[in-house]
């Protein structure tokens, strides 16, 4: 019986927690806006064409807020939900017991990563 | 009227596995599934059940009702026209019939310290206000019946799991005022299998039969355990 004498290991979930967590808001919040404008409402012609005109998103993603503006939305936009999503993916090839252990986690988490590294690269260069 | 129960029975010195058998019970609005068990015990004395105060009290008679984790004397056969099938509990060994080993489940419940650490001294009472007693007083009701234990998926996954009604509990004492031992506490649930494990499903709220809702304070538990993660790092080493 485990009365406390041997202190388990402290998880490292928190972080992919609160990434997912994170990502969580942006998918609920954010992504049905965007999804709204640029797939819907764009297409259907009842936004102006000249609300994505090549000179206005270039200020708005490089010089607004200090070019922080474009930052701030590849992150909530493209980087957290992306977190989130492995989040779930990672549990749920737990949950359906196809995978569990350092390499799922390494192959989901990574994925973020490599993508969010992509995204975040293609902002600044 | 009379109804048809089936109950899954094991006697581990003559079976080789589970079957299940099917009895007739005498029934009106008022009887509970607890007193069916009683009648069949009736007829056949052989039949193993737990059960204490037929009040849900104790937590004693939880079974599975057609795969539903539900306290037997709680659950009434008025509401299963078309019969029922009773099972042990899901998640735990069987020992006999309805008889489940709850032994993981105590070790769990100990290892995260469900009492009152205080190392003050004196006599006086621990005055609490109202506020102070509202902050913890739903996860306080926990009969330890194990319900939400089969009601868990990743338990099921993951004995290992400190699950529901551990976690509600320490949850339940971290945050009464009289309380000291949260650091105590924080590195079960600050472990892979303390808070961590859980994936929200959910179930371990809709089967307690007090209302506890567990879900809800592990992932409140989740909460300090991310806070507890960013004060560690700011500590030294030794500390941690």
């Amino acid at each position: 019986m485990n009365n406390g004498t041997k202190q388990p290991k402290r998880s490292d979930e928190p972080i992919w927690w609160a990434l997912f967590s994170a990502g969580g808001v942006c998918f609920a919040v954010l992504i049905p806006g965007v999804l709204l404008s640029l797939a819907v409402l764009y297409p259907l012609g009842l936004i102006s064409a000249e609300m994505l005109s090549y000179e206005r998103i270039h200020f708005m993603v490089f010089e607004a807020f200090f070019g922080l503006a474009g930052l701030a939305f590849v992150g909530a936009a493209i980087c957290l939900p992306l977190f989130h999503a492995v989040h779930r993916i990672h549990h749920g090839l737990h949950d359906l017991q196809w995978a569990h252990g350092p390499v799922a986690k390494v192959i989901c988490y990574g994925a973020a990563i490599l993508m969010s590294a992509i995204a975040l690269g293609l902002w600044i260069f | 009227m009379t109804q048809t129960i089936v109950i899954a029975r094991y006697n581990p010195e003559l079976d080789e596995k589970p079957h299940q058998e099917t009895y007739q019970v005498q029934s009106d609005d008022n009887t509970s599934v607890l007193d069916a068990l009683q009648q069949v015990q009736q007829q056949d004395p052989s039949f193993s059940f737990r059960w204490s105060c037929r009040m849900a009290i104790c937590g004693s008679c939880g079974v599975m009702v057609n795969g539903v984790p539900k306290l037997g004397c709680q659950t009434f056969l008025r509401d299963y026209p078309v019969g029922l099938v009773i099972t042990p509990l899901s998640n735990f060994a069987v020992e006999k019939d309805l008889i489940v080993n709850m032994e993981p489940f105590l070790e769990h419940l100990s290892a995260i310290k469900p009492w009152l650490i205080n190392t003050a001294e004196g006599t006086q009472p621990h005055v609490q206000t109202p506020k102070q007693l509202a902050k913890y007083q739903q996860f306080a009701n926990c009969i330890n019946c194990g319900l939400c234990y089969s009601a868990c998926p990743q338990f099921g996954l993951n004995p290992e799991f400190r699950g529901p009604a551990a976690l509600a509990l320490a949850h339940r004492y971290n945050l009464d005022s009289r309380d000291q031992g949260k650091a105590q506490r924080m590195p079960e649930l600050n472990a892979k299998n303390g808070v961590w494990t859980c994936t929200f499903v959910g179930f371990c709220s809709e089967v307690c039969p007090k209302k506890v809702d567990p879900a809800a304070a592990i992932n409140q538990g989740k909460v300090e355990s991310a806070k507890d993660m960013i004060v560690s790092a700011f500590k030294p080493t030794g500390a941690r």
